[in-house]
């Protein structure tokens, strides 16, 4: 780790080096970090922290405080919606048949709140990618696709 | 009656959806070059006597916001376009930003001439990724228009990252700001203290498109459709157990009954085939009886006859196997996992209805669940936490309905 910590560092700030050190862009800046990582661990915070010149304690506060960012064991999220809607389209049963085939894989499932695409209910959400009216083999395909890109 | 065309684009139309020819097509640029030469206050002028009402739920009308916007002292002026869309059961603003993203691009622009606003931020939630990237290249054709840029009005797309309150006004603020996306007391209200406590104008993306329509033609036209009391049209989004699912468009005082019966809408009732509820509004929203769809049309008054609202738009249909005290669990499930846990009365009272509905059923403890309701009203600081319980009491006002 202690070796790990200046590269981190240095990635970080390659990252972010068109990024103005301006608080309001802090959310943009996260995104860039995350898309990378995946996640965010003490030492990418810390380096957020020091390009932004922002204190720790609120970049940590605000990468808390956002869903999309909590993916502490840094796999590619699948986020399956679980909400009324979906639910009532068998997304229960979906997620489960999706936890089977993403055991030990680089993909973790997470149920999530109304995606916004109840008229093509269950809907799921991976990398950049909307997929509606899903089912496994139209998101297997999905990862497939988001793997290659 | 049937659907009405005009948020909408019609369905013949064969300029791609970014393009420079929709803007003409659309009447877009014609409104641009209208309100490009018009005086700010005859702008305002014009939105008030449109009665355009906000379409993102509080339903407030858009002229005296932006007249207090224009009103108010300070210097730098914004204008946010609210595109967070997270309401359960509403995809009216994706649609439109999918089918026709000029339309409220255009509306974020003649705002900003009205309230002298140099700066504009489109917010949207960060799981419309292919809807982002239609907004990014929309942006591009306007600027080739030199409409928005460093000489005119600068935009930045703002990337939500997952949180339902974000979309609440003052929420949305902070988080452009790069804070926690946490609401502020109100007042100020941000039409005199937003963004870096400059006055900001923030509307939803269908209202800042039923501005442009407004321009593009006049006020009369704009009130040729819906009631005199709200005039305009409106986005539905329909889904559950109805035929055709997808967003329509209305007139305001539309049958409630036809938008889901209707072969040319909603197409009728799938599942069982027999209408159990509706969920009217979103998460927040109202629970009506297939009586209660019968006898009222899209209007706030009619609907506010049972204490319902139209909200987001949100019609969720459900037939009558669904057990509706599983979607009261959801529901309640779904706010105490949002409450962003500033105050008390939002942060416990959201998690004592979830153990409530958990124990003894909706029945059991009903004057427990008004009185927490009561407080929950009174004294939480934003909308999540006054209105999480709406939907629970408009079951338990109907003691004899079946189904709950
Ligand atoms: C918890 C909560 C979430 C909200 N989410 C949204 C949203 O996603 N989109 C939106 O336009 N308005 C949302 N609103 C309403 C906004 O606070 C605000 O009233 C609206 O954007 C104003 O625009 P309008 O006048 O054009 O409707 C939300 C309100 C609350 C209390
Ligand atoms: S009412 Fe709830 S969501 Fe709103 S500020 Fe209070 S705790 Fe946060
Ligand atoms: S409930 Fe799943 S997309 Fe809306």
């Amino acid at each position: 780790m202690d070796t790990e910590k200046p590269a981190v560092m240095a990635e970080v700030f390659s990252i972010l080096k068109d990024i103005p050190q301006d608080r309001s862009q802090l959310l943009v800046a996260l995104w860039l970090v995350f898309e990378h990582y995946q996640r965010f661990r003490p030492e990418i915070v810390d380096a957020v922290s020091q390009y932004m010149n922002i204190p720790y304690a609120e970049v940590y506060g605000v990468t808390s405080f956002y869903a999309l960012f909590h993916n502490p064991d840094g796999k590619n999220p699948l986020h399956v919606c679980t909400d009324v809607m979906c639910a009532l389209q068998g997304a229960d049963d979906l997620v489960k048949k999706l936890q089977a085939l993403t055991q030990r894989s680089t993909v973790c499932v997470k149920e999530c709140p109304c995606l916004g695409q109840c008229d093509a209910a269950p809907a799921a959400f991976f990398g950049k990618q909307v997929l509606r009216r899903a089912t496994p083999d139209l998101i297997a395909q999905a990862i497939r696709g988001e793997d290659h890109a | 009656m049937r659907e009405v065309r005009r948020l909408l684009p019609p369905l013949d139309i064969i300029s791609a959806p970014t393009s420079m020819q929709r803007l003409k097509d659309r009447g877009f640029s014609r409104a641009m070059e209208r309100v490009l030469g018009m005086d700010p206050r005859d702008i305002i002028a014009e939105v008030k006597a449109s009665g355009i009402k906000g379409r993102g739920g509080a339903a407030f009308p858009t002229g005296f916001k932006w007249e207090s916007v224009y009103e108010a002292p300070g210097g730098n002026r914004y204008v946010v376009m609210n595109a967070d869309e997270s309401e359960l059961g509403t995809f009216k603003d994706r649609a439109l930003l999918e089918y026709d993203p000029l339309g409220p691009l255009v509306g974020m622009l003649i705002a900003a001439h009205a309230v002298g606003a140099k700066k504009a931020y489109c917010y949207i939630r960060g799981e419309y990724r292919p809807i982002e990237r239609q907004m990014v290249n929309a942006l591009q054709t306007l600027a080739d228009c030199g409409w928005v840029g460093p000489h005119a009005v600068e935009v930045e797309v703002r990337r939500g990252a997952g949180a339902y309150i974000a979309g609440e006004e003052t929420a949305l603020l902070n988080s452009i700001e790069g804070k926690r996306a946490e609401p502020r007391v109100k007042p100020p209200f941000p039409t005199s203290k937003g963004l870096w406590g400059d006055p900001t104008l923030i509307q939803n993306v269908e209202t800042l498109a039923n501005v442009t329509l407004l321009f593009a033609h006049d006020v009369e036209w704009f009130r040729q459709c819906g009631s005199p009391q709200t005039p305009g049209t409106k986005l539905v989004s329909l889904s559950g157990h109805v035929k055709n699912p997808g967003v329509y468009e209305v007139p305001f005082g539309f049958p409630m009954a036809d938008i889901i019966a209707d072969p040319e809408l909603g197409g009728g009732i799938t599942g069982s085939g027999r209408l159990r509820a509706i969920l009217l509004g979103g998460a927040a929203g109202t629970f009506l009886s297939p009586d209660q769809i019968s006898a009222t049309v899209l209007d706030y008054g009619s609907l506010g006859t049972f204490d319902a609202s139209i909200g987001s738009g949100a019609i969720m249909v459900f037939d009558d196997s669904v057990d509706l005290s599983w979607v009261l669990r959801k529901l309640a499930h779904f706010f105490a996992d949002e409450s962003c846990g500033q105050c008390v009365p939002c942060r416990i009272g959201t998690r004592r209805i979830v153990e409530m509905l958990a124990q003894g059923g909706l029945y059991s403890r009903v004057q427990d669940l008004r009185d927490l309701a009561q407080a929950m009203r009174d004294a939480s600081i934003c909308g999540l936490g006054q209105t999480a319980p709406t939907a629970l009491l408009s079951i338990l006002d109907r003691p004899n309905w079946q189904g709950a």
